[in-house]
């Protein structure tokens, strides 16, 4: 019937080197905290490189670290946790309540907390995979519901975690905080489970192409379940920590982490609608913001001026890296 | 296939869609190690019928049966379990991903639940070398390599599984050469190995070739059937259309003298040669040829206004266009873009909406909405260009590709333009409504409307154009008058073999 002259196929020929792909693997990220790391020390070498400084450095990663691994998983699946910081506060203040003091309970409501924030997931994932809910509306649902529990429970710090715990939050061997550990532990499970197993291959597939993936077999709920108990799993591992290092509980300790790890995840050079993105990159994200925030005082600026600066890094993150190709 | 029992068959399958009745007692049977080709027009249900067996969709009616048991997949997963393997017409290849990953999609190899990498390479690597793509680099992104081989890496991911059925949802639809040729290799030795293959297509041609059986769909049911030996391409046209359409090109009648829009020295922006000088009048239709890249489709949105120009004038009834696409537009130049679901069309919006996008304001009362007037808009374009949808309130998204473009043609023709641009005006669409859309192009030039076409295709540029200007390397190497023009004279000069002009 028809004579196709010349459908070959377009080859797209692209750069095999282009910024956005190295933006994309999150190495533009380190590119600029290597820049900020060199300008702090030409400016006071000896302020920035003590022990103390360094720790400082390290503990301020922790929290935000945390929550930002956990909102990786999520982001590459296409989706977002607004509840990230109501649900650390929700089970930091849990944690310090039930705990109260008791030597003989830290484990077990260390467990429970724990347990919380993956059911939070477990809710979060059913209400998005299963009823189709978009994850914006779930998530920004628990982050106002999660913390009015929080505000029913006390308006005021209360509760008490253990000397034990709140020692591993706040010592430190030389210039290594001994909370880093858990850090370091987080981000070796997810790094395991994004490259490691068929989960994480998953993740990025759903992330991808969700209806592509469903039709070639991916089982796509279980796979948002489990990337929203990663999340959830690990706010509440956040909030314990930010408990243990105030040692007593607070109903508002977890305020404005949602979008500090949202913001931790784009500059690490993940895309929100899915499926591009590194964890190399967002753990530089974290440490980009934990060197801002250490270096007000090394550099004698006002610390009010953190969020403004913070602000301006992501827009000029997101001008520089984002590819224009985005979709 | 004599007196066993099929391994894939639908019986009597019915579908509904809001509006649209998609399958309507629609049956199928597949023996294996047979290529069973599945043909008809867009909209006759063929991919429907796909989803069904693939479990992407439940049927209303009708059972289908694996070795002769009624089976019933609750979702892509089971089918797949089954042995029931799908590729799909849009590709499921995921650019960001490897591809090793993209092989390995759905079917990831595990060993205590580590993902197992040197089993994974391995059986990548032996389905990539199945389909022709055995030195592929697994470690490329997919969204670096061409078309074809994602097409190509998409039947490797079928054929990594263990499949008992293979469904082939038109596999070669952007493919040509060799990669084409590779698919046909594959298909046989696919069926060879005693997989039950499903292979659709729009080239009939194609079909002849490669399948043992064909099934003809029309309107959601199965208007025939038989071994592929009784059926020559006009046998299948007439099946699948449900009447003759040898009477696709009539010669056109003779355009008028009026210059509708004369261009001089123009050219393209980025372009450095001498620059393009063409009239073209009233109720003249002429074809764009040439091959892909070689500046087709620049040339037409230069004409729009789209995309700048280095330099040279277009005049529009004796007045001079500036470049940009509101000038171009209001001096009556439009363009139909080859990819209408992207630039042409808004597929989350009711048709009515999309009929009336670029007139609104005839269709606006002093900045308020006038639903009455846009419903009637509705219904004269309906009229006017056969477009078949369930009532202006339907979804564009959900029409088929030859209605898609009807209401593209609807929306530009309501801004009564005197200069009509088409780029690729019937790429994915069936037999059936080129026929219509070739007529409707006829019909416009006969009311004074110029019309400019681009296109692939060398039956369409033959036999609907007035004149042909061929086109090579972003420059217009070549005009042919209708009585000279050839199907190879126009090769050579896109080619730039032979006898330039």
């Amino acid at each position: 019937m028809s004579t196709a002259v010349a459908t070959t196929a377009r080859a797209r020929q692209r750069p095999r080197l282009d910024f956005s792909r190295v933006a994309r693997s999150g190495l533009a990220t380190w590119i600029v905290v290597a820049a900020l790391v060199l300008g702090l020390t030409v400016h006071d070498a000896s302020g920035f490189w003590t022990t103390g400084n360094i720790a400082n450095v390290l503990t301020a990663m922790v929290v935000l670290g945390l929550v930002s691994v956990g909102q990786n998983v999520v982001v590459l699946t296409g989706g977002i946790d607004l509840s990230v910081g109501s649900a650390a506060t929700l089970t930091g203040l849990l944690a310090a309540i039930m705990i109260d003091g008791y030597p003989e309970r830290a484990i077990p409501v260390v467990i429970a907390v724990l347990a919380i924030g993956a059911l939070i997931g477990v809710g979060h994932g059913l209400l998005i995979a299963r009823v189709k809910l978009p994850p914006f509306v779930v998530t920004l649902a628990t982050f106002f519901i999660l913390q009015g529990v929080a505000f029913m429970i006390t308006s005021s710090p209360t509760g008490q975690v253990t000397k034990n715990l709140s020692n591993f939050a706040l010592e430190k061997t030389g210039f290594f905080p001994h909370a880093f550990i858990v850090l370091i532990v987080a981000v070796a499970l997810v790094a395991f489970l994004l490259y490691r197993t068929a989960l994480g291959r998953n993740v990025y597939a759903v992330g991808g192409d969700s209806e592509a993936a469903r039709s070639n077999g991916v089982p796509v709920t279980s796979t948002l379940v489990w990337a929203y108990v990663v999340c959830g799993l690990l706010a509440a591992a956040a909030g314990i920590m930010l408990a243990a290092r105030a040692t007593i509980g607070s109903p508002t300790a977890g305020q404005g982490l949602e979008l500090s790890a949202i913001a931790a995840v784009v500059i690490g050079g993940s895309s929100l609608m899915g499926g591009r993105g590194t964890l190399v990159g967002t753990v530089g994200g974290v440490l980009l913001f934990a060197l801002i925030e250490t270096s007000f005082t090394l550099l004698q600026i006002e610390a009010t001026l953190n969020d403004l600066i913070r602000g301006l890094v992501i827009i000029a993150a997101a001008a520089i890296f984002v590819s224009k190709d985005d979709r | 296939m004599s007196g066993a029992v099929p391994v894939l068959e639908a019986r009597g399958l019915v579908k509904e869609f809001p509006g649209v009745r998609a399958l309507d007692g629609a049956s199928i049977a597949c023996g294996a190690g047979h290529v069973h080709a599945l043909v008809g027009e867009n909209g006759a249900g063929k991919s429907t019928m796909v989803r069904i067996l693939t479990g992407n969709e439940s049927a209303d009616a009708g059972e289908v049966l694996l070795d002769g048991q009624v089976v019933r997949f609750g979702g892509p997963r089971e089918a797949l379990a089954a042995g029931v393997t799908a590729v799909y017409q849009e590709l499921t290849v995921l650019p960001a991903m490897s591809v090793l990953d993209n092989v390995m999609l759905g079917q990831e190899r595990t060993r205590r639940r580590v993902l197992d990498n040197r089993e994974r390479r391995r059986v990548a690597r032996e389905a990539l070398g199945r389909v022709g793509l055995g030195d592929v680099d697994l470690g490329r992104r997919a969204e670096d390599l061409s078309l074809a081989s994602r097409q190509l890496i998409e039947i490797a991911r079928a054929l990594a599984r263990e499949t008992r059925v293979l469904i082939l949802d038109e596999p070669t639809a952007v493919l040509a050469g060799e990669a084409l040729e590779s698919i046909h290799r594959v298909v046989r030795s696919v069926a060879a190995e005693g997989i039950a293959v499903i292979y659709i297509s729009h080239l009939l041609e194609e079909v002849r070739e490669l399948a043992d059986q064909v099934t003809v769909l029309r309107d959601g049911k199965d208007v025939s059937t038989g071994p592929i030996a009784a059926y020559d391409v006009p046998k299948m046209v007439r099946e699948m259309v449900g009447r003759d359409v040898d009477s696709v090109f009539p010669d056109p009648a003779p355009h008028g003298e009026e210059v509708v829009m004369s261009v001089a020295g123009l050219r393209p922006r980025g372009d450095d040669g001498p620059g393009l000088d063409f009239e073209l009048h009233a109720g003249e239709i002429v074809g764009l040829a040439g091959l892909l890249g070689s500046g087709r489709t620049r040339l037409l949105r230069t004409f729009a206004g789209d995309g700048g120009r280095s330099g040279g004038k277009i005049a529009v009834g004796g007045r001079e266009v500036r470049a940009g696409l509101h000038a171009a537009i209001d001096a009556g130049v439009v363009l139909v873009p080859e990819e209408r679901k992207v630039e042409g069309l808004a597929l989350g919006l009711p048709v009515r909406a999309n009929v009336t996008l670029a007139s609104i304001a005839g269709i606006a009362r002093g900045g308020w909405l006038d639903r009455r007037r846009e419903k009637r808009a509705y219904e004269e374009e309906r009229e006017r260009l056969g477009i078949r949808a369930s009532g202006p309130e339907q979804l564009t998204g959900q029409l088929s590709g030859g209605n898609q473009q009807k209401v593209v043609l609807a929306k530009w023709l309501r801004t009564r333009p005197r200069v009509l641009l088409l780029d690729e005006p019937t790429r994915g669409i069936d037999v059936g409504a080129k026929a219509e859309i070739y007529a409707l192009i006829r019909e416009l030039a006969a009311q004074g409307m110029a019309v400019v076409f681009a296109s692939s295709d060398l039956t369409e540029v033959v036999g609907l154009s007035q004149r042909v200007l061929v086109c090579r390397d972003g420059q217009v190497v070549g005009r042919l008058e209708r009585e000279d023009v050839d199907p190879e004279g126009i090769m050579h000069m896109a080619f730039g073999t032979g006898a330039a002009a």
